[in-house]
């Protein structure tokens, strides 16, 4: 048996943070148990953000290869897809040396078993036979994607082994409609597949608002995405999809319909924890049901699934375990997704403040507004700008090119409770994509049809 | 009644360290008598009935130093 101050469960981000974070506090003192199965550092590096931007920046750039956007200009490109996808796997191997192998060797307080952990009682788990005890528990255990229950779903990828796929399927299938079934499809649209993305809900993106994803849609639209939304697939045989209203065969389906909690097996109950279906409860310090186990990340019960979220969650949970009586404010984390036009959010949107009955002002300007939009032939957006009737920002949604690279403007606005009035006396380069942010904030006392570029 | 309070103690390094945290220990109100280990990292705290064990993690040597605190059982005596 085995005895450590702190056990964690998962070696994805929330873990790492939590570990490195806590290691820092107690000078390297504190003894952990780092317990997880896979390649290290979870989602985020291997399966997960990592690649998935990877694929989409090299998808951008053959699109942008094939079709100049500027007169004069003639391309010509071509795609060996297999070595292409080597090099991707490569890129991933490399970051996960860089970034969390080599990190964790640092660190002599951490000892790494490889399995799947299971708790015993209160302060114990099993690992491989190995019995684990320790004061406290981390459980970061992170998601997984949900497969749903169609008959003949069986021959399909998921985000986790679409990188093994090797040739670029002709007519792709993609069910879902969220960040990742969305940012797939561009992908894979780029790279020259057909796709069509299929989805029980009429919606796209459903934490943003309508008018941001209906923009979206129509963009994505006409970069040759087929949508076949509030449509129910009934039976799938041999790649074929028969749906409410017709059928239509495909090279290869992927499957992006949401994600779970990566909790099964855990046996939470021997050791007093509470979950649901949504992942684990946690308190506003993320300390479950039993006082000396945290959970954090995605495996926890919350309204975001997110790699930046999970490590900040990690950070907060090595703290609270010495006392620190940290919390967080979700409503402060950005996120964004990654096709083109980029669409990026923090903070309360338009629909969440009535729903909620908050009083607010909105300003929503089109991004053909901004001079740079213009310049890199990427106009096709809008910036909303939620404000309270004191003018403090409550939420920042951009649908534009680069909005993932300056949404946190938006975060030090929000967080901060600062006014459309900061937004105005701050100067902002001229001419950047981030400037919409300005002239939202401007719209809010002048009428910008009436306005010069230079306008500070 | 008195309690034994067991405190897990990180970042002690030396015997100086030692004294430093024996020392804030024994000068918190109702603390009665201290034992620390630096083998161990740990310390038990004899305190009267009057003491949140609670509130030993909040003193000063352990939030404003480097040093960093885990009340791990409290037993009464």
């Amino acid at each position: 048996m085995s005895k450590y101050d702190l056990a964690i469960i998962g070696k994805g981000a929330a873990a790492f943070s939590a570990a490195i974070r806590i290691s820092e506090l107690t000078s390297n003192q504190i003894k952990i148990a780092m317990i997880g199965y896979g390649p290290i550092g979870g989602a985020c590096v291997n399966v997960g953000c990592v690649p998935s931007k990877y694929l989409i920046e090299a998808s951008k750039n053959f699109e942008m290869a094939k079709k100049s956007l500027y007169e004069g200009i003639n391309v010509y490109a071509s795609i060996d897809f297999n070595k292409f996808m080597e090099a991707l796997n490569n890129f991933v191997v490399t970051e996960r040396i860089e970034k969390y192998e080599k990190v964790i060797k640092n660190f002599h307080n951490i000892d790494l078993y490889e399995g799947k952990a299971k708790f015993v009682d209160k302060n114990a788990v099993t690992v491989n036979k190995q019995k684990i005890t320790a004061f406290n528990f981390l459980i970061a255990t992170g998601s997984k994607t949900l497969i749903p229950d169609v008959k003949g779903l069986n021959n399909y990828y998921t985000s986790e082994n679409i990188w093994n796929i090797r040739k670029i399927p002709e007519k792709l299938a993609i069910l879902g409609s969220g960040e990742v079934a969305v940012e797939l499809a561009y992908a894979f649209s780029n790279f020259g597949s057909k796709v069509y993305i299929f989805n029980r809900s009429d919606r796209i993106l459903k934490g943003f608002d309508d008018d941001i994803t209906k923009n979206l849609r129509k963009t994505l639209k006409n970069h040759g995405i087929k949508f076949h939304t509030g449509v129910n697939i009934n039976e799938i045989k041999d790649k074929t999809l028969f749906y409410d209203n017709g059928s239509l065969n495909f090279d290869e389906i992927i499957v992006a319909t949401g994600r779970i909690p990566n909790i099964d097996g855990l046996d939470l109950d021997r050791a007093g924890i509470k979950f649901n279906d949504r992942g684990i409860i946690v308190d506003k310090y993320l300390k479950t049901s039993n006082e000396n186990i945290y959970a954090a990340g995605d495996c926890v019960d919350q309204e975001l699934k997110l790699e930046t979220l999970a490590g900040k969650e990690g950070t907060m949970v090595a703290e609270n375990i010495l006392g620190s009586g940290r919390t967080i404010n979700i409503k402060n984390m950005p996120w964004a997704v990654f096709c083109e036009p980029n669409v990026a959010s923090v903070g309360y949107t338009e629909k969440e403040a009535k729903s909620m009955d908050i009083k607010y002002n909105v300003r929503k300007i089109e991004i053909k507004n901004v001079v740079k939009a213009n310049i890199l032939k990427s106009n096709d957006g809008i910036i909303k700008v939620i404000s309270d009737e004191k003018g403090i920002i409550l939420g920042v949604q951009v649908l534009a090119s680069n909005a993932a690279e300056f949404i946190i403007e938006g975060v030090y606005l929000v967080q901060n409770r600062l006014t459309y009035s900061d937004i105005i006396n701050s100067s902002h380069v001229f001419p950047t994509v981030a400037e919409s942010i300005k002239i939202a904030g401007q719209s809010f006392i002048r009428d910008i049809s009436k306005m010069s570029c230079c306008m500070e | 009644m008195a309690k034994n309070i067991e405190l897990r103690i990180y970042g002690m390094t030396c015997d100086g360290c030692v004294t430093h945290i024996t020392d804030a220990l024994k000068s918190t109100i109702g603390v009665e008598d201290v034992y620390v280990s630096l083998k161990d990292g740990q310390a038990i705290v004899r305190v009267d009935d009057n003491v949140d064990p609670g509130e030993l993690e909040k003193l000063d040597v352990f939030t404003k130093t480097h040093y960093r605190v885990q009340v791990r059982s409290v037993k009464d005596e």
